[in-house]
């Protein structure tokens, strides 16, 4: 009796995951207005010269790439269907897709492709500036192909062509008049799955369904509208109500996305950030004692508790880590865990032991010595993290006083005057580590005055050729074996101590499906989503 | 005589106001100059990790590769000439930006002015009637509260009981985006939409005019006049509406005029927790995006509003009280 219960039982439960596995794809039904929560308001909708978070969120539904990415970085065709990358590296040759229209009904052709990526990309994008500083010229055989001729091979290149990171724009428009002042950057046209129709400032953009959208049935949605609430309280209240249907990127903070987890109509999701790979570091002032000894900057690492911080202050959404390179980049060979661990029980004892080595014994208070510890401006969870560094910095006998400014006095302080002695941040390794990670610690990128690049001044020419030999390397496999080295060399040095990746957390209305379903996340275009 | 009177007062006051407002914008100009860091640096924070070259290129854009004072004199001829300049920040001109906030500014603060000025009279003068009854404490119990609890706070609860438990009113926001409702629909959704945030931004001043109230009445009320309404033979309700009210609105009134000028800064708070979409908030992100074209602009705009609020308070003086002249006899 009870087996035929149980056989019966096993059967139902194969039968509704048969159901579940073959559900999606026949059940998809149009229309539906979804409502996205975006935190802050973008200051623009020019996502091809603003990379704002922000920005990307909106104006991903608007613009589409030449390309796009499935969950393992690997390529997938866009308004490119496909694509051939020379021998030497230094000719992409794109065949474009036929038949595409822009908003404005102008068809989409060779011509914006060449136009976006030497005109705008090239020239004004923050990133593009150096993503394609190897692209010397798009040629336009037809209007359904596009060369690319570089200078030195950019694998990296093929990871930057998303919608998010560079967006195809048509040239009718924005070749008219001065494209760092244009007037479309608010009101833009693209050949995306949504169309712009309002944006009332402080309270949101609307876009609504493009029903001449390439891909057949696409998109679900009769409409997205973007609301921007100031207040974290009020975002959550909007959730929670149904009145709001998807937030990401810590608009929603940690504490209240473990108390809408348990409600009936949320649904979290972590995945959708693959292609962004936010690492935490803490930031020493190399060039400063005694941040100018490694031995310093190693009993540092040992004494952050990862799995504390990690379980505390980001409420588990995060993963320890010891290196610069995200293990999203697993897939793709160019990460590695072979590098010095740093997160081991005994961290503490190591690190009493290194700084008495460095010689900085304890004083008859029992500490070493004293510094200032900046805390990163970016809410609640970097204000504790600040908070518990300076509880692990006590325990091996650093006094650290800490120090909160606003974002823009932060951000002279430690990449301009360089005036600081520990600080934390955490650096997008975005879709490959040319983009995101270099920056942090090749010595190209001691700039002062530019923010998010290499604060700590440190630079080691090993560790520069390598990366250097990687940036042009166009083998998957001698790059990952080139990174594998630079790992080792930056974990060792510790000019930064990582301590762990972040996992933001996507808020999600159980009622819409499928809207997170690119590395991406809320940077792709939700063409997929649909709502029950 | 009297009008005439009254309107050359008025062409004076505006004509004073001239070198204040300018004084405010030159001040607010020079305060600004001392905030750390600047809109490029932010706006290339915001971009994570870009190269040199487009600071310098946003600098020079900007304006602010010129000295402070060159700044300065060009932004003094531009506001003479009422342009208010660009925001870098939000591709836009600073004048559409904040007239687009202007009237969700002035529809809160209408609202609410109304809401605390009308209710804070009411329970002021129901209070002095009742005199030290259990009614009297009850009203200046619940004055003492409202006028001792944090704004965002009784937001949040507000949005908790109304909103999530009892689903009343909406969560936040002016209007409902889902349904985008037109005509008469619409301005009914955007009175369903005022209700939380007028509340939660009245009771505040509510309590203060309540208090505030309750005590000029009562003190009015033992006034020399008032004894000889009553020697006359007046009922204490004629004496009261006809006379007390009068003399006692005139503090009221001088507090409403420091109201709007709170109004336009101290909503950033509710305009933040219900997502209305008021100058507070602009003002309060431009700061933080070191906007200084935007703020300046905020700035100057409210120094004309509380310059003309003021104005209008002395011509309402004049109004409720005839003893009081204008301008020189």
């Amino acid at each position: 009796m009870r087996l035929v219960k149980s056989l019966a039982l096993f059967a139902g439960l194969g039968l509704s995951a048969a159901a579940l596995l073959a559900g999606p794809a026949s059940a998809q039904k149009r229309g539906g207005t979804l409502v996205q929560i975006t935190q802050p308001e973008p200051p623009s909708l020019g996502s091809y010269i603003s990379t704002a978070n922000p920005v990307g969120q909106v104006a991903s539904k608007i613009y589409d790439g030449l390309l796009e990415y499935d969950f393992n970085l690997k390529p997938l065709p866009s308004l490119a269907e496909s694509w051939v990358v020379s021998e030497d590296g230094k000719t992409v040759t794109f065949k474009l897709r036929s038949g595409v229209k822009f908003h404005d009904g102008k068809p989409f052709t060779s011509a914006d492709v060449q136009f976006t990526f030497m005109e705008v990309l090239k020239k004004v994008h923050p990133r593009g500036i150096n993503t394609f500083s190897e692209v010397t010229a798009v040629d336009t055989p037809d209007p359904q192909t596009v060369v690319f001729r570089l200078n030195r091979p950019a694998p990296y290149m093929m990871a930057a062509l998303s919608g998010y990171e560079s967006p195809i724009l048509p040239k009718h428009v924005f070749s008219q008049g001065d494209i760092r002042t244009h007037q479309n950057a608010n009101t833009p046209i693209g050949t995306g799955p949504f169309k712009f129709v309002e944006w009332r400032r402080g309270e949101f953009v609307r876009l609504d369904r493009n029903a001449d959208y390439w891909k057949p049935g696409k998109p679900y949605l009769d409409r997205i509208v973007v609301r921007f609430i100031g207040d974290t309280g009020t975002r959550a209240a909007a959730l929670e109500k149904g009145e709001a249907h998807v937030a990401g990127f810590g608009a929603v903070p940690y504490n209240d996305v473990k108390k809408l987890e348990k409600l009936p109509n949320i649904r979290i999701e972590t995945k959708g950030y693959e292609m962004l790979s936010p690492v935490v570091e803490l930031m020493f002032n190399t060039k400063k004692p005694p941040f100018d000894n490694a031995k310093v900057r190693q009993a540092i690492s040992y004494a952050i508790d990862r799995k504390f911080v990690i379980d505390n202050i980001w409420f588990g959404f995060g993963k320890p880590t010891n290196g610069p390179i995200s293990s999203n980049f697993a897939p793709t060979g160019l990460y590695t865990a072979d590098v010095t661990n740093y997160n081991v029980p005994d961290g503490v004892e190591r690190a009493n032991k290194l700084l008495d080595e460095a010689g900085f014994p304890r004083k008859a208070d029992g500490t070493r010595f004293e510094i200032t510890h900046d805390i990163t401006p970016y809410g609640e969870e970097w204000r504790r993290f600040g908070e518990y560094t300076q509880q692990a910095l006590a325990k091996i006998g650093i006094k650290a006083s800490l120090r909160y400014e606003d974002v823009a006095t932060w951000l002279k302080r430690i990449y301009t005057d360089y005036d600081y002695d520990v600080s934390s941040n955490h650096l997008f390794n975005l879709a490959d580590p040319v983009l995101g990670v270099h920056r942090a610690f090749h010595s190209r990128f001691i700039r002062p005055g530019t923010v998010f690049v290499n604060g700590v001044r440190w630079s080691n020419p090993r560790a520069d050729e390598l990366m250097d030999r990687a940036t042009i390397e166009p083998d998957a496999k001698k790059r990952a074996e080139l990174y594998a080295e630079v790992q080792k060399i930056v974990v060792a040095e510790a000019p930064l101590a990582w301590t762990h990746e972040i996992s933001f957390a996507t808020v999600l209305d159980k009622r819409y499906r499928d809207v997170i379903v690119s590395p991406l996340g809320l940077f792709s275009s939700f063409d997929s989503a649909w709502r029950e | 005589m009297r009008g005439r009177r009254l309107a050359r007062f008025i062409l004076i006051r505006l004509f004073q106001a001239v070198p204040v407002v300018l004084g405010v914008v030159v001040l607010n100009f020079l305060l600004l100059q001392l905030a750390p860091g600047d809109a490029a640096t932010v706006l290339a924070g915001e971009a994570g990790g870009a190269p040199p070259e487009y600071i310098e290129q946003l600098r020079a854009r900007f304006g602010l590769d010129k000295p402070v004072l060159v700044q300065l004199a060009l932004y003094l001829k531009n506001i003479l000439f009422l342009d208010l300049g660009y925001s870098f920040r939000n591709s836009a001109p600073v004048l559409g930006l904040i007239l687009d906030r202007l009237w969700p500014t002035l529809l809160l603060m209408g609202a609410t002015l109304v809401i605390s000025v009308g209710g804070g009279v009411l329970l002021g003068v129901a209070a002095a009637l009742w005199v030290r009854t259990w009614r009297d404490h009850l009203i200046s119990v619940a004055a003492v509260i409202a006028y001792a609890t944090p704004l965002f706070w009784v937001g949040l609860m507000l949005i908790l009981v109304f909103s999530i438990r009892l689903d009343w009113f909406p969560t936040s926001g002016m209007e409902d985006v889902v349904a985008f409702h037109e005509g008469w629909a619409r301005v009914v959704d955007i009175a369903h939409h005022l209700v939380l945030p007028t509340i939660t931004l009245s009771l505040f001043y509510l309590a203060l005019y309540t208090r505030l109230m309750r005590a000029t009445v009562l003190e009015q009320r033992g006034a020399e006049y008032a004894t000889t309404a009553r020697a006359k033979g007046l009922t204490e309700r004629a004496i009261t509406f006809r006379h007390v009210l009068r003399n006692a609105l005139l503090p009221i009134v001088t507090m409403a005029g420091v109201q709007v000028g709170a109004l336009l800064g101290g909503s950033i708070v509710v305009e933040t927790v219900f997502a209305w979409p008021g100058l507070g908030q602009l003002a309060f992100q431009s700061l933080f995006a070191r906007d200084f074209n935007l703020l300046l602009g905020i700035f100057f705009l409210s120094a004309c509003l509380v310059v003309l609020v003021n104005i209008l308070v002395d011509v309402v003086y004049v109004l409720l009280d005839p003893r009081i002249r204008v301008g020189d006899e």
